[in-house]
């Protein structure tokens, strides 16, 4: 099972490979490091533009930009208060109070070696899991299928935080755009208006370019951020092999939060930010001494950046060997796959081994390349990115978009649509509704639509045939506890309250 | 449907006008193969594999360019050909029963009379597989299975409509036995459901099953002989069944071509069914060959849309 992993190894070394993950990883802290640019919108830009790379090219350029986003967010976190990406909201609590002591530096040296640490742990995670899971999942028919759908719009309305009646609302958008196109079964015409290019549905690539790429650029044009300029004094300016004796007492919060990051990632729906915060909290509890937290202690740092990178690769696991993506970074990632032609599932991991395995050493490579590249000296340079003009980079993102989008197929049309999208996340951006469950929405229900018809095919119109295996019940049972779960957890928890005040 | 035809018909005069001028010198530009679906995929691959043969038969340095137009299931690619100019520099890959099941399905913008048919090229015979710890591993016990318990049978397939469909229409009406379709989004995921064992039995093409005979039970295949792209499999008609279908990819220009551009184009095509170079390269991309051209693919096409269309009358499938 293992054999094919070691036998992709030479194809991930050549150089071409390899130079795209460097390329990669580069290219993601840059983003990562620009506030409201993530990885999300960096891949999704970048995709219709690896049609024409090898696989394992535009694999390993994904696997890297996603591991080095997750870190780069960390440097405005830590610098000036303001996360790079939504992951590095915990960052700041503890990595800004230290660059106001004049530890920046230590604090972005903690940030990328607690950032490669997840990484390695979620890629090896993702090696030793997804091969065995992918045996399995010949178990996973059309009912079974439909479950994990199911508990996986579940996970991302209820487990994302904030409000659950508007990530309703934003799962219900995605699931009606699902619905757009040609029957699944029948193939008859629906909401189409008549227009053969909307036949096939509407691509997710096109929906996450709009949806995470025009919002963000558009609000980089809108607010000039102003930096006054990073100061060097604020870094210190401490080779990285001289702080690394005084990191290794985080062992143990690199391990839970490893733990913590991998499980996030496998569930379909939390993402990079939960996971971050997590390990944060716990961490906080654990520790000796929880009165210096948030004043900066740099085991703060360390438990959020190791969580935040420990969700990379794990996301993964669903996403090949089901083709159920845990997160829209791993959707837009299967977006990457489907366009070379290379369907996710059991089969992918038979026909494809080198590059299902190829991918699997790219993310641990880019996590090990993190820290030679975003080492202290790359950091320094990294911070003053911050003061690229705005509008410049605005303008070229645009470009990058038009572009990209127009040369998947080659038409107009789909520039038209994903100006709209961009449009609406631009609005739902501003209204405060979150933008994962429009993603999830239309791969989750295109396939809960597909799979449910199909199951009560098999099942001879029989819905009992739904619950009729332990797989399928275990699924249901998860997808209750999710639902369920927050609200018992609200109740008891306003009881406790209320005790407390009486 | 009465202005399309008279369309074609006027262009297609203004074109035979015109092309005694310019046939002398065919081909002197580019000619262009639109390609309906994504690059990489079945169709494509065929495309790009025989155009240098092509090339090479036309000769004087003719070049075929492959522009793909993916879309509705190849609808929006062949309804671009149906409409371009009959001058011989647009030629597009026609895939059957699709194709003529489309122009029944849905409202189409071509119909039989708008092509100039060339060549076939594939012909991927249908399979019939069932999971490997099935009880049901031959014909016999298939057929009784569905005759004694009609509608017990799920049948993996892909898509309504398509090859895999006619094919076990063409079954059922052979033997009066019932089965349930189960029409996946592609024949990968119903191969997949099948090594599950969620559904009892799935119909394929013959290059999807090829590389799996380990795991699944291959009941038979649906040509009139076996096939050289797995002579280990035995047909049908040697099982007693007659059962003769498949999925089936070729190329065709718009109608009413100039007659010496025609001829050159079929010579060419013609050409290519003997070249073992060609063969070897099909088989290469898992691409079961089978050449027809010209009159007899026009042939071809009509009957398998009087079938479509017999069987859309009868039992339409939206």
């Amino acid at each position: 099972m293992y054999g094919d992993l070691l036998s992709a190894l030479p194809e991930v070394i050549g150089f071409t490979n390899f130079a795209a993950v460097v390329i990669g990883v580069i290219a993601g802290i840059v983003v990562g490091a620009m506030p409201g640019l993530s990885a999300t919108m960096a891949i999704s830009v970048l995709v219709p533009f690896t049609f024409g790379l090898e696989p394992l090219v535009a694999l390993g350029m994904m696997a890297g930009i996603y591991n080095g986003a997750m870190y780069g967010g960390a440097i405005p976190a830590v610098l000036l208060r303001i996360p790079g990406t939504p992951a590095a909201v915990a960052t700041t609590f503890d990595g800004y109070p230290m660059a106001q002591k004049g530890q920046g530096g230590l604090a972005l040296q903690v940030a990328v070696v607690s950032s490669s640490i997840g990484g390695i742990a979620s890629a090896f995670a993702l090696m030793l899991l997804a091969p065995p899971l992918s045996k399995v999942t010949l178990l996973f028919g059309p009912s079974e299928v439909f479950w994990v759908a199911v508990f996986g719009l579940a996970s991302i309305i209820f487990l994302l935080g904030g409000n659950v009646v508007k990530g309703l609302i934003s799962a219900c958008f995605g699931v009606f755009v699902s619905v757009i196109g040609s029957d699944p079964i029948y193939g008859s015409d629906r909401f189409t208006f008549g227009q053969l290019e909307l036949l096939d549905g509407i691509s997710i690539v096109i929906l996450l370019v709009g949806l995470y790429a025009l919002p963000p650029v558009i609000d980089l044009l809108e607010t000039p951020l102003k930096t006054d300029g990073v100061s060097s004094s604020k870094l210190g300016t401490d080779p990285i092999w001289k702080s690394l004796p005084s990191m290794k007492g985080y062992w143990k919060t690199w391990l839970r939060g490893s733990i913590i990051g991998i499980w996030i990632g496998i569930l379909p729906g939390a993402g990079g930010s939960m996971a971050a915060f997590m390990s944060y909290n716990e961490a906080r509890r654990t520790s000796k001494n929880p009165q210096d937290w948030g004043e900066g202690e740099p085991e703060g740092v360390a438990a959020s950046e190791v969580a935040n990178n420990a969700d990379t690769a794990s996301a993964l696991i669903p996403a090949l060997t089901l083709g159920i993506p845990g997160t829209a970074v791993a959707a837009v990632m299967l977006g990457g796959l489907l366009i070379h032609g290379l369907q996710p599932g059991p089969m992918l991991f038979r026909e494809n081994p080198t590059i299902v395995f190829g991918f699997m050493w790219q993310f641990l490579f880019g996590a090990i390349l993190l820290v030679l590249l975003g080492g202290s000296l790359a950091t320094n340079s990294f911070a003053r990115l911050l003061n690229l003009p705005r509008p410049l980079l605005g303008s070229v993102i645009i470009m990058l978009m038009l572009i990209g989008v127009y040369s998947i197929h080659g038409r107009m049309f789909d520039v038209y649509l994903m100006l709209g999208f961009g449009a609406i996340g631009w609005v739902m951006d501003k209204l405060k509704f979150p933008l994962p469950p429009v993603v999830l929405g239309l791969i989750l229900g295109a396939f809960a639509e597909e799979n449910l018809r199909l199951a009560l095919r098999i099942g001879r119109g029989d819905w009992t045939h739904l619950f009729s295996n332990v797989t399928s019940q275990i699924l249901v049972a998860l997808t209750v506890a999710v639902v369920v779960g927050p609200i018992i957890k609200r109740r008891v928890f306003d009881r406790r309250k209320k005790d407390k005040a009486a | 449907m009465l202005k399309l035809a008279l369309n074609t018909t006027l262009a297609g005069t203004l074109a035979l006008a015109a092309g005694a001028a310019m046939a002398q010198d065919y081909p002197d530009e580019p000619i262009e193969v639109i390609v309906g679906y994504d690059a990489g995929g079945g169709t494509d691959v065929m495309a790009r594999t025989a155009a240098p043969f092509i090339e090479k038969y036309l000769g004087d340095g003719a070049s075929l360019i492959v522009r793909n137009m993916p879309g509705a299931s190849g609808q929006i690619g062949i309804t671009e050909v149906a409409n371009s100019d009959p001058d011989g520099y647009t030629i597009g890959t026609f895939n059957l029963p699709g194709m003529m099941a489309r122009t029944l399905d849905r409202e189409a913008g071509y119909d039989r009379e708008s092509f100039t048919y060339l060549a076939n090229v594939v012909n991927d015979p249908n399979v019939i597989v069932t999971p490997l710890n099935s009880d049901i591993d031959t014909i016999d016990k298939l057929i009784a299975e569905a005759t004694e318990n009609p509608g017990a049978v799920t049948v993996g397939m892909s898509s309504l409509g398509g090859d895999d469909h006619f094919m076990l229409i063409k079954l059922q009406e052979m033997t009066g036995a019932e089965f349930t379709i189960v029409p996946f989004s592609g024949s990968a995921p119903a191969r997949t459901a099948l090594m599950g064992g969620h559904v009892s039995m799935g119909i394929l093409n013959i290059s999807e099953v090829a590389e799996f005979q380990e795991e699944l039970n291959v009941l038979g295949v649906a040509q009139a002989e076996r096939s050289r792209f797995a002579p280990d499999l035995p047909t049908f008609r040697e099982q007693g069944v007659d059962l003769v279908n498949g999925s089936m990819r070729g190329f065709v220009a718009p109608a009413g071509l100039p007659e010496d551009v025609e001829a050159q184009l079929l010579e060419a095509f013609n050409q290519l069914a003997d070249d073992e170079e060609f063969m070897d390269a099909m088989a290469a991309t898992a691409n079961p060959v089978e050449v027809v051209t010209g009159e007899d693919f026009r042939a071809l096409t009509s009957d398998l849309y009087d079938l479509a269309e017999g069987v859309w009358n009868e039992t339409p499938w939206n």
